[in-house]
């Protein structure tokens, strides 16, 4: 997708109004737009952590560009005056060379630039940088330049950079004068030129190539860098293949048992008192949760890449059972990572996972949970990174990593827009999923994201409080910081280490959550609670005998909640809970704290 | 100039000397220090410890613990090195995960760094895509943003490192996390006969140097080692006299 670059830059609020914009510029050439190095380097910190931080310069010396890229700091250059070659040679970080276009002849001269992006201007008139004149885009049809180098500015605005697009196919469209009102920056108009030329966030989401938001990213030891990379372009090739999709839903319906039903749960209905409740039932997938979907879409992927060895991680085990489960079904080789906590938690799943043919590792290290266990799932993916795949559980780690398991778990959400509309006619008011790592509910979520109408409410876990130090409830809770490979929202203390979470339920038990969940909260598309173990257990008990389902602890935050947010709805309204999973794996632990259960 | 250019200069082979800052204490760091500056190491690298060191072993994983439970912080550290008065001749280099630099503030790490009279920095978990975060501000104080690679990094991102590489390269020598290992792979001479044709800066090679053995097969395709592993388990066993012959057999050849 063309990128959005948002030139001449003076005050904070059009700065902020630009946070969706891939670039900034700074303007330090004599202009109306000038600002000092000390003001760009306060503006520059509003600037998302990913987008690139640009100073415009005309003529001025290496020394000079130099002291402005460190001060800001900036992170690339852009030329707009005679500036020679060896200059161009001599600076350090990107450079952008503008050139003004009048005939044929500046179009040759443009080509030969040595910069890394070429910015195609109107010519100016009275300073250097820009006129906001627009230039005859027909002059660059033929010119044979490379699209990926590409920028292209001047009179570009809200209602004709649809246009130039099309026309160019640049790199990133620059805009300055076009989002102006009377020589000033217009906030409104900022926001609509992003919006033309990205749509709105949801479809930038998807576009903006492994970053939501600010969070995202591949912080990965140099070894997997080729891993992540090839992972990446696998998915890009399987997600455009129908071959890919049809053997995918081959195994999800013949295997799997989907699709899954969208109970209407009239006992919970009755007692809660409120809207109507759709119970989503991942807890009768094959393995018993949502799991399911997401390892048999990365195996078959695995595969593709001629990978048969597999490392997973696992919380509660669900995970690491689905993963066995499908590496039995396609005869690959299984280890599992699972810390020793868990291991205690979860022995049943411990014992299917061998019963299945994988190799179970326990982590002692740490907190001995599932935190520790993705750290060692990921030491044994660099030590064998060359025939063994990392099929990650939930929507966490180096892009494209959440995207994909995202893509692979929304099937959840398609099915039930699918279902509710055949039922009901209309989209539900309400959704509510529980949040790990965030899998089953960015599954859920994102077939919805785009309806403003439907409320989505994640679930996090409270464990004892979120004012104990016993809790896993990142949103609440949590500040930016990098784990696994993805800038998130963590449970962290001031020095930046990664404190433990805590929660009754070893599926939720991770201080971190998904990239794209964390943007989500930031943008408040979706709102984030949280439930206490014990308001967890409570659940369980109600839905077990509200409606003869026993859920997963996991799926019974999301129940527990439901409850509260049933109060607050009334009797024309729809509530869709997301039932992850089932309970079967909880049931030492339902014994040993339901105990005297009467 | 920066230490790390001096000690290019110099064309000796480097002995980079990897420390966990705090294992035992903070305030052994500068005994440490001390006893490896004379000892002939040409840098030292101090590591601060992270509760999740996903490129580690072991050996330094167990180290790091060891340090947080004595509440050591990457403030910490760099307080401690600010206060240091002796004479320190040789370059000091930070490795440290990238979150807890975040979590400082990049642009304060670097300041402070600066005032510890730190060389340079490497961030295991930053790869050459993500450097801007970091690299402009240390670019600032002249701190050099060591980059690594690997037997897995492709010739196209080698060639994309390399060209920006500066201080040293940190030529990974093992597929996998630090740590001591019986012996190193055949494809690695090739490795650091590829990379040092093409890297304008010295290549170091690191990860799993432990042994005279490993040194005398790639003595000649390195400018120097990083040896790690061998030397926070020597000092945690109170036995870091026994590093001597590897030094020795990386200096004075
Ligand atoms: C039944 C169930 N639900 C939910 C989760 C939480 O994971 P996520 O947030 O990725 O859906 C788990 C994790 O193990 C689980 O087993």
């Amino acid at each position: 997708m063309t990128k959005v670059k948002i030139c001449g830059l003076k005050e904070e609020q059009h700065v902020q109004a630009a946070s969706r914009a891939d670039a900034i510029g700074f303007v330090f050439a004599p202009s109306k737009r000038q600002v000092t190095i000390e003001q760009a380097a306060e503006l520059a910190k509003h600037v998302p952590i990913d987008a690139e931080k640009i100073g415009v310069f005309v003529n001025a010396t290496l020394k000079e560009i130099e002291e402005t890229v460190a001060g800001v700091p900036l992170t690339m250059v852009q030329l707009h005056g005679d500036e020679s070659d060896e200059l161009v040679r001599a600076i350090r970080v990107p450079v952008i060379q503008a050139f003004s276009i009048r005939t044929k002849e500046d179009v040759v001269k443009l080509k030969q630039s040595l910069a890394d992006y070429v910015l195609v201007d109107a010519p100016g008139t009275d300073y250097r940088g820009g006129s906001g004149n627009v230039f005859d885009w027909s002059l660059l049809e033929g010119a044979d330049i490379d699209p990926a180098r590409l920028i292209v500015a001047g009179g570009l605005n809200p209602g004709n950079v649809h246009a130039a697009i099309e026309q160019t196919t640049p790199y990133m469209v620059d805009v300055s004068s076009g989002v102006e009102t009377d020589n000033r920056k217009d906030t409104v108009k900022i926001q609509e030129f992003i919006k033309s030329v990205k749509g709105d966030f949801v479809e930038e989401t998807m576009e903006k190539v492994g970053f939501f938001g600010k969070y995202g990213g591949q912080f990965v030891p140099e070894t997997l860098m080729k891993a992540v990379k090839e992972l990446e372009d696998a998915y890009n090739e399987v997600k455009e293949d129908p071959e890919f999709h049809k053997e995918y839903h081959h195994y999800l319906s013949e295997y799997v048992g989907r699709e899954q039903p969208l109970t209407y749960a009239q006992r919970m209905t009755e007692a809660y008192g409120g809207p109507k409740i759709y119970l989503k039932r991942e807890d009768l997938n094959h393995t018993g949760a949502h799991k399911v979907n997401n390892a048999i879409g990365q195996a078959l992927l695995a595969m593709r890449m001629g990978k048969r060895k597999i490392v997973a991680e696992t919380g509660a085990g669900q995970h690491g059972v689905a993963t066995a489960t499908i590496c039995a079904l396609f005869d690959l080789d299984c280890v599992i990572f699972m810390g020793e906590e868990d291991i205690k938690r979860q022995q049943l799943n411990v014992f299917r996972m061998k019963l299945l043919g994988a190799r179970v590792e326990s982590v002692t290290k740490g907190s001995a949970t599932l935190k520790d266990a993705v750290n060692e799932a990921l030491r044994y993916w660099v030590a064998n990174v060359e025939d063994t795949h990392y099929l990650i559980g939930s929507a966490l780690g180096p892009h494209p990593f959440p995207t994909m398991v995202r893509d692979f778990q929304s099937v959840i959400g398609e099915e039930t827009k699918r279902q509710i509309l055949a039922k009901e006619g209309r989209l539900p008011d309400a959704i509510l999923a529980c949040i790990g790592g965030g899998s089953n509910a960015i599954g859920m979520f994102y077939p919805f994201i785009q309806d403003k109408e439907v409320e989505l409410i994640g679930v996090e876990a409270a464990g004892q409080g979120v004012d104990t130090a016993k809790h896993a409830a990142t949103l609440t809770k949590g500040t930016d910081g990098v784990l696994h490979g993805a800038l998130m929202k963590l449970l962290q203390d001031d020095a930046g280490q990664v404190q433990e979470a805590h929660s009754i339920s070893a599926g939720l038990d991770y201080p971190g959550i998904g990239p794209e969940h964390a943007h989500l909260a930031d943008t408040g598309r979706v709102e984030y609670r949280s439930i206490t173990d014990d308001e967890a257990l409570a659940a369980v008990i109600s839905m077990s005998r509200l409606e003869g389902i026993i859920p997963a602890l996991e799926s019974a935050h999301a129940i527990a909640e439901a409850e509260k947010q049933a109060k607050q709805m009334t009797a024309d309204q729809i509530l869709v809970i997301c039932v992850s999973g089932r309970g079967d794996k909880d049931m030492a632990t339902y014994a040993e704290k339901l105990e005297g259960l009467a | 100039m920066n230490r790390l250019e001096q000690l290019k200069s110099s064309g000796k082979k480097a002995f980079v000397a990897y420390v966990m800052a705090g294992d035992g204490g903070l305030d052994r760091l500068k005994e440490q220090v001390q006893y490896l500056q004379s000892a002939g190491v040409t840098a030292i690298e101090i590591g601060i410890p992270f509760s999740d060191p996903v490129a580690d072993g072991p050996t330094i994983e167990a180290a790091g613990n060891r340090a947080l439970n004595q509440g050591v912080t990457l403030q910490k550290v760099l307080e401690e090195l600010q206060s240091w008065t002796f004479d320190i001749k040789i370059p000091l280099l930070v490795m440290t995960y990238l979150n807890p630099v975040l979590r400082f503030g990049v642009e304060r790490f670097t300041t402070e760094c600066k005032k510890a009279g730190i060389s340079g920095v490497i961030i295991p978990d930053l790869p050459y895509e993500h450097k801007q975060l970091v690299h402009p501000y240390l670019d600032k104080e002249n701190i050099k943003l060591i980059q690594l690679v690997t037997l897995t990094t492709t010739d196209i991102r080698l060639d994309e490192i390399l060209r920006e590489a500066e201080g040293f390269v940190y030529a990974v020598t093992i597929k996998g996390i630090t740590g001591s290992r019986d012996e190193l792979s055949h494809d690695v001479k090739t490795f650091m006969q590829k990379i040092r044709k093409k890297s304008p800066v010295p290549v170091y090679a690191g990860f799993g140097i432990s042994k005279s053995s490993h040194v005398d097969m790639l003595r000649d395709d390195v400018d120097g080692f990083i040896v790690g592993s061998a030397i926070v388990e020597a000092f945690n066993a109170g036995k870091i006299e026994e590093i001597e012959p590897l030094i020795r057999a990386v200096t004075t050849a």
